[in-house]
C-alpha cells in the first residue's frame, strides 16, 4: 500500500475548514431571501450537491472510457468511487430540495421533470452496483460496468434535455437569454456565496472520491486481486 | 468482394435466421403479443380508468405494454444464442461483431413493432378512437428504434451476469426513461390532433435518440462479448 499523498492531507485539512466555512457564509453573510425566507439558504447547498453528483457521474464515465483502452484497475476503481460518491450527492440534492418544497410548493414531493428525472438517474447508478454485484470477476466488472458507466453517462444530457420540452415548476438558476442586465437573479453576497459552494464541494467531492479510489485499491489488494 | 457488401450481408444473415426461428417456432411474437394485452388489461383494472380519462391515457399505455413486452423479447433474443454456445459460433464467424449487433437490433425492432402494428387496431377498439394514424406509426419506429437499438446491447450485457436475464428492466427502464417520454408526448399531441409543428421537437429528439443509441452499440457490442 502507498502511502497517504500529501495533496490528499491537504486536501483533507482543505474540506474540514471550508465546508463549514461555507455553512457560516451561507448562515450568517448571505440576506435573508425576501419572499421565500430563511429556508431559501437550502439553495447553496442543494445546487452545489447536484453540481458535484453530476461532475462525478461525468468522471465516472470519462474513467471508464480511459480503463477501456488502457485496462488497468486503477481507472476502474476511480470510476466506481465517482459513481458511489455521486450517488451520495445526488441524494443530499433530492433531500435538501424536499426540505425546501415542503413550505415553498406545500408538498415534499411533486411529479415535475426536473425532480423526476433526477430521481431516475439515482436509479440509473443504482442499477450500477447491482450489475457489478452479480458479475464474477474483477475484470468483467470492471469492463462492463465501464460500458454501463459511459452509456448512462450519455443518456443524462438526452434526459435533461428532455425537461427542456416540458414546462417545469422548478425554479431555473442560470437563465438562458434572460431579460435582466444579469444572467443570475442574485445579489452580489448570494451569489458569493453561491460560488464558493460550488468550489467547496468540487472540492469535497475530489477529496472523497480520491479516498474512495484508495479504499477500491485496499479491498482488491485484500481480495488478492490488485497490484 | 466489396466488404461493405459482405457486411450488408453478414447483418441480413443474422436476421433472416432470427425471423426464420421466429418464424418456425413462434415463441417470441406470441408471448411478447399476450403480454402486453395483459399489461393493458391490468392497468385499466387497477387504475380504474373512466371513459374520458382512457382516451387521454391510451398512448401512455400503449408505450408501457410495449416497453414491458419486448423486454421479453430482448431477452429471448440473447438468451437464445447462448443455448448450444450458439454465441461463441456466430463470434468466430469472420465478420465484424458490430455487424451481429445490427442484425440483432433490426430482429428485436422487427418483432416489437409488429406487436405495435397488432396493438393499434386493439386499442382503437378499446379505446374508440382511430390509432391509425400514419404520424404514430412513424413514432412507433422512431421510438422502438431507439428502444431497441439501447436493449440489445443491454441485454448482451446482463446476460453476462450471474442473474442473467432478470437484470435488464433494471437497466433499461431507467435508461430508456428519455425515450419513452418523447414516444408518449409525441404520440399523445398526434391522437389529440395537434399539428405536426407542437410535436416536432420530440420526433427529432427520438432521432437523436436512435443515433446515439446506436453509436453506443456500434461502440461497445463488441467489447461487452469479449472473453
Amino acid at each position: 500500500m502507498t502511502k497517504k499523498p500529501k495533496l490528499l492531507s491537504l486536501l483533507d485539512i482543505l474540506c474540514l475548514i471550508l465546508v463549514p466555512g461555507a455553512l457560516v457564509l451561507i448562515l450568517f453573510f448571505t440576506p435573508i431571501e425576501r419572499v421565500m425566507g430563511p429556508v431559501q439558504k437550502v439553495f447553496y447547498f442543494h445546487v452545489s450537491a447536484a453540481w458535484a453528483g453530476m461532475l462525478s457521474f461525468l468522471i465516472a464515465a470519462v474513467a471508464g472510457g480511459v480503463y477501456l483502452s488502457t485496462r488497468k484497475q486503477k481507472w476502474d476503481w476511480l470510476s466506481l468511487s465517482s459513481i458511489e460518491v455521486g450517488l451520495v450527492f445526488g441524494l443530499i440534492a433530492i433531500l435538501s430540495g424536499m426540505i425546501w418544497a415542503q413550505p415553498i410548493w406545500n408538498t415534499w414531493w411533486v411529479w415535475d421533470p426536473r425532480l423526476t428525472t433526477t430521481a431516475i438517474m439515482e436509479l440509473i447508478y443504482l442499477a450500477y452496483f447491482i450489475l457489478r454485484s452479480s458479475l464474477n470477476t474483477p475484470e468483467s466488472r470492471a469492463r462492463l460496468g465501464a460500458v454501463y458507466a459511459i452509456v448512462s453517462a450519455a443518456t443524462v444530457p438526452l434526459t435533461f434535455f428532455s425537461i427542456r420540452l416540458f414546462r417545469t415548476i422548478h425554479p431555473v438558476v442560470i437563465a438562458a437569454g434572460g431579460s435582466g442586465e444579469s444572467a443570475f437573479n442574485m445579489t452580489p453576497r448570494m451569489l458569493l456565496a453561491f460560488f464558493v459552494s460550488l468550489f467547496v464541494f468540487t472540492l469535497l467531492l475530489i477529496d472523497l472520491v480520491w479516498h474512495r479510489s484508495r479504499l477500491a485499491r485496499l479491498q482488491a489488494v485484500n481480495r488478492g486481486e490488485g497490484v | 468482394m466489396n466488404p461493405f457488401r459482405d457486411y450488408l450481408s453478414a447483418v441480413w444473415n443474422i436476421l433472416r435466421k432470427d425471423l426464420q426461428v421466429e418464424w418456425r417456432g413462434r415463441q417470441g411474437v406470441p408471448v411478447m403479443l399476450v403480454f402486453s394485452l395483459l399489461v393493458v388489461f391490468l392497468f385499466n383494472f387497477a387504475l380504474q380508468l373512466s371513459p374520458d380519462l382512457q382516451a387521454g391515457l391510451a398512448a401512455g399505455l400503449l408505450w408501457v405494454s410495449l416497453a414491458f413486452a419486448s423486454t421479453l423479447g430482448l431477452n429471448r433474443s440473447v438468451s437464445l444464442e447462448q443455448e448450444n454456445k450458439a454465441m461463441d459460433g456466430m463470434l468466430m464467424a469472420p465478420v465484424d461483431r458490430s455487424a451481429i449487433y445490427f442484425g440483432k437490433v433490426l430482429s428485436n425492432f422487427s418483432f416489437t413493432f409488429l406487436v405495435g402494428l397488432v396493438l393499434l387496431p386493439v386499442f382503437s377498439l378499446f379505446y374508440q378512437q382511430n390509432m391509425f394514424k400514419p404520424m404514430l406509426v412513424l413514432v412507433m419506429v422512431l421510438g422502438l428504434g431507439a428502444y431497441t437499438s439501447l436493449g440489445t446491447l443491454l441485454a448482451a450485457l446482463s446476460i453476462q451476469t450471474r442473474t442473467r436475464d432478470v437484470l435488464l428492466p433494471v437497466l433499461l427502464y431507467p435508461l430508456a426513461l428519455p425515450i419513452l417520454i418523447a414516444a408518449v408526448e409525441s404520440s399523445r399531441s398526434i391522437l389529440a390532433g395537434q399539428p405536426i409543428a407542437d410535436y416536432q421537437s420530440w420526433m427529432t429528439f427520438l432521432l437523436a435518440g436512435n443515433i446515439l443509441f446506436t453509436a453506443a452499440g456500434l461502440m461497445f457490442f463488441e467489447t461487452i462479448l469479449e472473453e
